[in-house]
């Protein structure tokens, strides 16, 4: 339960809100096993879809009723001529869309959506995307709907061009939005890709963004989403694995290293050590004395010095 | 233009000490009421609601006042002919109620209650060839079933039974430019995705695939002024996304750069006076799954009158070692 207020009430409010509970629940019981006793006798009917759509509309994370419905409309599949087909399947996507009107965060629903796309015979991807669009009106940081976008974009293949400048858009209108700048990041390295550069960009591009980023924060400095993104573009995210430091302790016999990233010294990915030119073989272990990945790694070796 | 701070506050009057008799009344006394209009709207979540209960009470060592028998048969009566289990009975198996079932029968010690063999043969039908998990046969895939799936097959010692690599493989394709996690490959940063993430690779021992200095930043940064965190930027403080965050940061070793009393205080005012058990915050209606999160976020916090708690499994430690799972945390 989020954002529910508790609110303070008399006891003849309280008895008055009881006795409508206690009414709904009658209701929506004997709805729910209607429906399974009809899921159990395989009526694959209309009347089940009018039931389960009266039970999900007020609770659509009631997971297995919409897979009840998806074995309805398989069986449609099977049975029903393309036209009529299409017309049911047309319906459940209005369907659909008022539930998402009332909940719009129900991984179940948004799940269902994809199902009717890829099944049903002629699937209108067009007016997906405008659906997209309109919900991302509603709330601009709906992650559900930022990924059913991703899947309708991923099946449709709309160009990462289009979708780079609707994010433009998002970010004009608004330069708090996370989602926008996430997803610019996902589509950069599609757009301009450059295999040196740490971000998996070209350089004149961050170059470009980063101008766009400044004036984001210029604008409003409190807001967090710029300064992650900023970050990113700086390519301070990531480092190439290099050696940072090296320490060699004659009195003790060891040598240790530190790297810029997390590797795994094995035999299959060893190090070559050359003390005086010649080759030392020792075992690699990181501080903890075992061999799992670290930026920490010591040598124990009592050969080390022997030629000198 | 820009997003002004989302926020509350905390009212004077807000509870400041933890109300632990009273939470324990409250989750004893939740399941009684099986008419209630409520109750029965979240059917689909029985399964879950019993493991956030029975955590909760464990965690305030009172599950014996839960009546163990009641729950096992219903956990029993749960399982189906392919080895899933469901929320409840009649529901259909999901990989997310599957966890929480072993969660409770490994609480209670008893996961020869049900056919675990079959558990694990369902769990690892529901695996992809890029790694990635359905969540149940109709094919929506998620980093949380990635995560439910090693975690239920770890609890049960049985975690070589899937592609590991291939499932970490996975995961480790989610990650973000902020060193976060989403649902799937190119989902924009969630915490209760990262958590999924982090202790997915955690139980697997991959944790060094997490760049832990930017994934602390992102992660600290969700705390507010009121001390609560909130789950992604922009987006108000809960006293749920204190625990995703909370165990993510314990997770990665960076659980010192939040502001702890903060938080604590923050905890403690989402408590409910009159009734007991914890809502998401400050003036909300309480329910049993803030309850647990709000008990297990003060126990990481170090409150001692609560036991430990294990950041990866949100489950007692004391459990986690009976068990035998040890992880290397960062």
């Amino acid at each position: 339960m989020h954002g529910r207020l508790k609110v303070r009430t008399t006891a003849e409010q309280q008895e008055a809100k009881r006795k409508e509970r206690e009414k709904k629940q009658k209701i929506y019981t004997a709805a729910t096993q209607r429906t399974f006793q009809k899921r159990e006798n395989k009526e694959y009917d209309e009347e089940a879809l009018k039931i389960t759509g009266e039970i999900l509309s007020v609770n659509p994370d009631f997971y297995s009723l919409w897979n009840f419905r998806k074995e309805i409309f398989l069986h449609f599949k099977d049975v029903k001529p393309t036209e009529e087909l299409n017309k049911l399947f047309e319906e459940e996507l209005y369907f659909l869309e008022s539930c998402l009107k009332v909940n719009p965060k129900s991984y179940g629903t948004w799940h269902h959506r994809c199902f009717v796309m890829t099944t049903m015979p002629i699937p209108d991807w067009t007016r997906e995307l405008q659906l997209c669009n309109k919900f991302l009106e509603y709330d601009e940081r709906n992650f559900h709907c930022w990924d059913y976008r991703r899947f309708v974009v991923k099946t449709s293949n709309v160009p990462a061009k289009d979708e780079f400048d609707f994010t433009t858009a998002k970010i004009a209108s608004n330069f708090s939005n996370y989602s926008s700048w996430h997803y610019r990041s996902k589509l950069l390295p599609q757009l301009y890709p450059d295999s040196h550069h740490s971000s998996g960009v070209q350089e004149d591009i961050l170059l470009q963004e980063f101008e766009t980023v400044q004036n984001a924060f210029f604008t409003d400095p409190n807001d967090q989403s710029s300064w992650f993104y900023h970050r990113w573009l700086l390519g301070r995210g990531c480092r190439k694995l290099d050696i940072d430091s090296v320490y060699i302790s004659r009195h003790k016999s060891c040598i240790l290293v530190t790297f810029t990233k997390t590797l795994l010294i094995s035999r299959e990915n060893s190090i070559n050590l050359v003390i005086n030119g010649k080759d030392v073989e020792g075992e690699w272990l990181n501080q903890k004395q075992q061999a799992k990945y670290s930026t920490f790694w010591i040598s124990f070796c009592n050969n080390f010095w022997c030629s000198s | 233009m820009g997003t002004p701070i989302k926020d509350v506050s905390i009212p004077d009057n807000a509870p400041k000490e933890l109300l632990l008799s009273k939470h324990a009344d409250y989750i004893g006394a939740y399941g009684s009421k099986k008419d209630d209009y409520e109750y029965v709207m979240t059917e689909y979540l029985r399964m879950n609601g019993i493991y956030w209960g029975l955590t909760a009470m464990d965690l305030m060592d009172e599950l014996k006042r839960m009546n163990k028998e009641e729950v096992l048969v219903f956990v029993k009566q749960c399982q189906h002919e392919s080895g899933g289990i469901s929320c409840s009975v009649g529901h259909d198996p999901h990989l997310l109620c599957t966890l929480s079932a072993i969660q409770i029968l490994t609480l209670y010690d008893a996961q020869d209650t049900i056919d675990c063999d079959k558990v694990i043969k369902w769990v690892q039908s529901l695996q992809q060839d890029d790694g990635s998990f359905y969540g149940d046969k109709w094919g929506e895939v998620d980093t949380r079933f990635s995560f439910c799936a090693v975690a239920c097959l770890s609890l049960l010692g049985k975690l070589d039974s899937i592609n590991v690599d291939k499932a970490v493989e996975f995961v480790v394709s989610c990650m973000n430019f902020d060193g976060g996690f989403g649902c799937r490959p190119g989902s924009e940063s969630h915490s209760g995705q990262i958590y999924c993430c982090v202790g997915m690779l955690a139980i697997t021992g991959q944790l060094h695939h997490i760049n832990a200095d930017l994934l602390g930043w992102w992660l600290c940064e969700r705390q507010l002024p009121s001390g609560g965190l909130n789950g992604r930027p922009e987006k108000l403080p809960d006293v749920c996304y204190s625990w995703w965050v909370l165990a993510s940061l314990k997770i990665i070793n960076r659980l010192q750069w939040i502001d702890k009393n903060k938080l604590i205080e923050f905890i403690l005012a989402s408590q409910d006076e009159e009734t007991g058990g914890f809502a998401d915050r400050p003036g909300d209606m309480v329910d049993p799954f803030h309850t647990l999160f709000g008990l297990a976020g003060l126990s990481l916090l170090g409150n001692t009158s609560i036991k430990p708690v294990n950041p990866v499994y949100c489950m007692p430690e004391d459990t986690i070692r009976r068990v035998g799972i040890q992880l290397d945390l960062l």
